[in-house]
């Protein structure tokens, strides 16, 4: 697994076999299940006043109210629709599904539930994307703090929508390990001239962060996406924001996967020293020395 | 339709040895922060004998991983340990034959995917619940973390389980990958018959709830029989019998291959194992229980016609194995006759259940029967040889049913992972750094406070 | 690269040499408690039963120390960290190795400080193994330790660049329903229902 996917498998699991279940006739049971998923989102799939065929779906959203300005509850509307639910209490926003009137394309509500946390994200970079296309700047840059000690800038001008993000390497190792990667980022564009420009620095923001709150830091690093039209437009722009969204989790993943990579050789490397050890050991001697009768 | 399950003339006995099979990572949050009052825990359960079966190993035992999030009831994924690799023709020992120059070491698949996976190899890094490829474990970890929970491992305290008498070196080298390749904040170790214990409480008043117990674990492989006292293991005295869930599966199968026709062979596996768990109970006495059958079947027998349209008639699970003739009541007063003296009574009164074949209906009722009176005897023999003179306090028996069973250890770990006291006793990343893994040889027992 | 292995070559023949002698070890009491036999190297009871330790010293980055004494010598090595990335390397490593120090007998719990990693052999290890081998693992330590870490370093960087290149090249795909495959969720599903069925 390179990329990481974008869906929510427990949500799609768990209501793919509500479903099921309804369209076999079986009895609902009753549900109450909360789970996370990356940069702190919370899901609360449950039943709404004891009604076991309402299977309500939640999400919580630390940075909602970032999104909000950004017009996510606009965008919701537009994907979810009918499904919306009212709010429940200490989530950001609910949507709903009937077990006893099971829709035609239940397998698409599946999947669109699945993608709930991606959709909350998409509307800044919708609005943005928006900006660009009509050429219009100055719009005030959007700050979303997606996690407790990092963010999300995202500006638009005539000719590009830039997207930083800055993020925290939690263990010093990471921050040497992390340079490599975005080094690699920033050269990345030799392999694809059609992929954004990235840039990258360490410890301070970038030129247009400057004179911001921007935080500095030993342990942390700005990564600047420079998306071109060709990726802000009508037909790229939903796989631009699949992308972009979980960069910050790429990233951290991939970190991760290569210090267990590493542990893996150090393994090989240890036991491969331990044998040449091992050869200094005089062989047991074998004492008992038959003779052929 | 029905079946008697006979255990009292030979079902269950000791095993010479054999490693506990079950082990269970769960995964918690951050602990809750004002900003964030309502975070839930977050849990991970691993690598267990649980009693769901996969098609494609039918004959070896497959480990289980139970995967979740803290407070949950039940785990939200159960996925057998397997890892699916692609294995290259080149030279060398394993180990620095699997290593690569790219990202190759990224292309698996865990769990059913990894039965799926063609062009695969299929690999156990567990084996009877002791990790034995560290490299593949790794990387089960990786995708359990990434692309099952969809969890930032960073943000999570985990639980993990280990089966008794894990070694302390196998808990460094755990904690070796969770705090240096995923960054932890938080980890803690804990005995899987520990958090059966612990499941318990969920049925039962505060006063009574005590981590000294006898814990009854009968999954799809391997039964066991574990004392705790204090919320410590008492190791040598553990037993473990080889029968479990999956035998009365074999054996209900070849009763309906037997007489049942009409059934596809593809299929039989799966329709003796719904037979199991719907309708198969533990009779009192089976010579009676049949005779009740025999002289009034119609009151008792239900004709069935479901889906598959499979006619069933009653019949009866009586089996034994030559090797294993000791019954499971005599097994658990064995067990506690072998603890320390002070301890027995305390374990008497407290045999919990757990694991998937202890939900048959009436298992409690008739083990707990089956040991009282052997202790009850034992006591009357003790009276007879003093002479009368001196009266033993009667000792008292109590068997722990609870609805938790089937998941019981996941659910002891969800219970406690999501106390504010599991942050307390979590080992932590500073401390990781600043000690280094040695600390997590060590687990302090918790939760008997709350 | 010439001039590199042309250093190398004296350097390891030297340590060999130093090596082979200090390794004259002979079962010795303690002087100080009765009935005790501790390494005098790491006791340091007596002067006179230690001799005069020896730097061999390739460049100021990469040197070994070898500390002799009466029962026991003690051989730290500093290895080569060119820069940031491969110093956590070598300081993972070490640690690793240093973690399962018990398997390996004579690798020492900790480095003496200013080195990255010592071993400690005693008249005891001389007694049980043949000496020119356990030379012969120090030398290959040595050898290997330098190879690891800058191959690793390698592919560290290789790993990043295809993952940054993975990456990037998505956002000129057009298609993305390609790259998240879905589909195997509903996979484990299909068991569950089957029972339900019956």
């Amino acid at each position: 697994m390179i990329l990481l996917e974008i869906n929510n498998r427990i949500v799609e699991e768990t209501l793919t076999l509500k479903f099921k279940n309804a369209l076999a006739g079986h009895k609902p049971e009753s549900t109450d299940i909360t789970i996370a998923d990356f940069d702190g989102v919370l899901f609360h799939i449950s039943n709404v006043g004891g009604d076991k065929t309402k299977v309500r779906i939640s999400i919580s959203l630390k940075f909602y109210k970032d999104l909000q300005e950004h017009g996510a509850d606009e965008l919701l509307k537009r994907e979810y629709g009918s499904l919306l639910a009212p709010v429940e209490d200490g989530y950001n926003v609910s949507v709903q599904v009937d077990l006893e009137n099971v829709p035609e394309n239940w397998e698409e509500v599946v999947k669109k539930i699945g993608l709930l946390k991606r959709n909350c994200f998409a509307s800044v970079f919708e609005k943005y994307f928006d900006f660009q296309e009509r050429g219009e700047e100055g719009h005030k840059r959007a700050v979303i703090n997606y996690r407790s000690d990092e963010t999300l800038y995202v500006e638009a001008k005539a000719d590009r929508v830039t997207v930083v993000f800055s993020t925290i390497f939690k263990d010093d190792d990471d921050i040497v390990i992390g340079k490599v990667f975005m080094q690699e980022f920033k050269e990345g564009r030799r392999a694809s001239h059609t992929a954004p420009q990235v840039l990258f620095s360490h410890r301070e923001p970038p030129f247009e962060l400057q004179n911001t709150d921007a935080r500095v830091g030993e342990n942390i690093g700005y990564i600047t996406f420079v998306l071109f039209p060709r990726h802000t437009n009508r037909a790229a722009r939903d796989n631009t924001i699949n992308l972009i969204h979980m960069f910050r989790d790429y990233l951290h993943y991939h970190i991760k996967c290569s210090k267990a990579y590493i542990h893996s050789r150090m393994r090989a490397k240890t036991s491969d020293f331990l044998k040449v050890l091992n050869r200094a050991r005089p062989e047991p001697k074998n004492v008992e020395k038959k003779t052929i009768t | 339709m029905w079946f008697g399950l006979r255990n009292d003339n030979g079902t269950l006995s000791e095993s010479k040895f054999g490693m506990a099979d079950m082990s269970t990572i769960i995964m918690q949050d951050n602990p809750p922060t004002a900003a964030f009052q309502t975070m839930p825990s977050l849990l991970m359960s691993f690598v267990d004998f649980g009693n769901v079966f996969s098609f494609a190993t039918l004959l070896t035992p497959v480990p289980y991983t139970k995967l979740g999030f803290a407070a949950n009831k039940e785990p939200q994924f159960i996925i057998p340990s397997a890892i699916a690799i692609k294995e290259s023709a080149k030279v060398g020992d394993q180990s620095t034959r699997r290593l690569t120059k790219g990202v190759e070491d990224l292309d698996f698949f865990i769990g059913d995917e990894a039965f799926d996976a063609t062009g695969y190899a299929v690999k156990y890094p567990v084996r009877h619940g002791l990790v034995e490829d560290w490299d593949l474990m790794e990387r089960f970890l990786e995708q359990c973390i990434f692309k099952y929970l969809r969890a930032e491992p960073e943000d999570h305290y985990f639980l993990l389980t280990e089966p008794p008498l894990n070694t302390p070196e196998n808990r460094e080298y755990t904690a070796e990958i969770m705090f240096e390749s995923f960054n932890v904040p938080g980890l803690y170790i804990a005995v899987q018959a520990v958090l059966a214990l612990a499941a318990s409480w969920a049925s039962r008043p505060v006063s009574e709830r005590t981590l000294t117990g006898i814990v009854v674990d009968s999954g799809d492989g391997v039964t066991h029989v574990i004392p705790v006292a204090e919320g410590y293991v008492i190791g040598s005295c553990i037993k473990h019998i080889p029968i479990a869930g999956r035998n009365i599966t074999y054996f209900i199968q070849s009763l309906l291959r037997e007489r049942e026709f009409q059934i596809p062979p593809e299929q039989s596996l799966e329709t003796a194992k719904a037979i199991k768990e719907r309708y198969c109970y533990i009779c009192p006495d089976i010579a009676k229980e049949f005779a009740k059958y025999d002289s009034d079947a119609s009151k008792w027998i239900k004709k069935y016609d479901g889906i598959n349209a499979v006619t069933k008639e009653p019949f009866i699970v009586d089996f034994s194995n030559p090797d294993f003739t000791t019954p499971l009541s005599e097994i658990v007063d064995n067990v506690i006759q072998n603890c320390p003296i002070d301890v027995r009574r305390p374990l008497y009164n407290n045999i919990v259940l757990s694991g998937g074949s202890t939900m048959f209906r009436d298992f409690g009722r008739r083990l707990q029967r089956d040991i009282k009176r052997t202790v009850d005897a034992r006591l009357k023999i003790s009276e007879a040889l003093s002479g009368n003179r001196i009266k033993p306090k009667p000792i008292g028996v109590q068997v722990i049913s609870h609805h938790m069973q089937r998941y019981a250890v996941w659910f002891g770990g969800s219970m406690l992972a999501s106390t504010p006291e599991f942050y307390e006793v979590c080992h932590t990343k500073a401390a990781y750094e600043e000690y280094g893994p040695s600390i997590c040889r060590h687990n302090p027992v918790f939760g008997t406070m709350t | 690269m010439l001039k590199y292995s042309a250093t190398l070559r004296p350097y390891l023949t030297a340590v060999r040499h130093t090596l082979t002698a200090a390794m004259c070890l002979t079962n010795f009491s303690s002087q100080v408690v009765e009935r005790h036999n501790k390494p005098e190297v790491e006791v340091r009871t007596s002067k006179e039963l230690l001799l005069t330790p020896v730097v061999i010293s390739r460049n100021e980055k990469e040197k070994v120390l070898i500390e002799p004494s009466i029962n026991s010598v003690r051989i730290s090595i500093s290895v080569k960290q060119s820069d940031e990335i491969e110093k956590i390397l070598c300081h993972k490593f070490m640690r690793f190795m240093m973690m399962r120090a018990e398997n390996y007998v004579v690798l020492r719990r900790k480095p003496v400080e200013g080195y990255d990693i010592s071993f400690l052999i005693t008249n005891f290890h001389t007694e049980q193994m043949f000496k020119h081998k356990l030379v012969d693992f120090i030398i290959y330590f040595m050898e290997e330790i330098d190879k690891e870490i800058s191959e690793m370093k390698l592919v560290a960087n290789a790993r990043a660049r295809i993952c940054a290149e993975e990456f990037l090249k998505r956002f000129s795909k057009r298609k993305a329903a390609t790259i998240y495959p879905s589909a195997t969720a509903v996979l484990s599903v299909k068991k569950l229902i089957f029972v339900n069925n019956l």
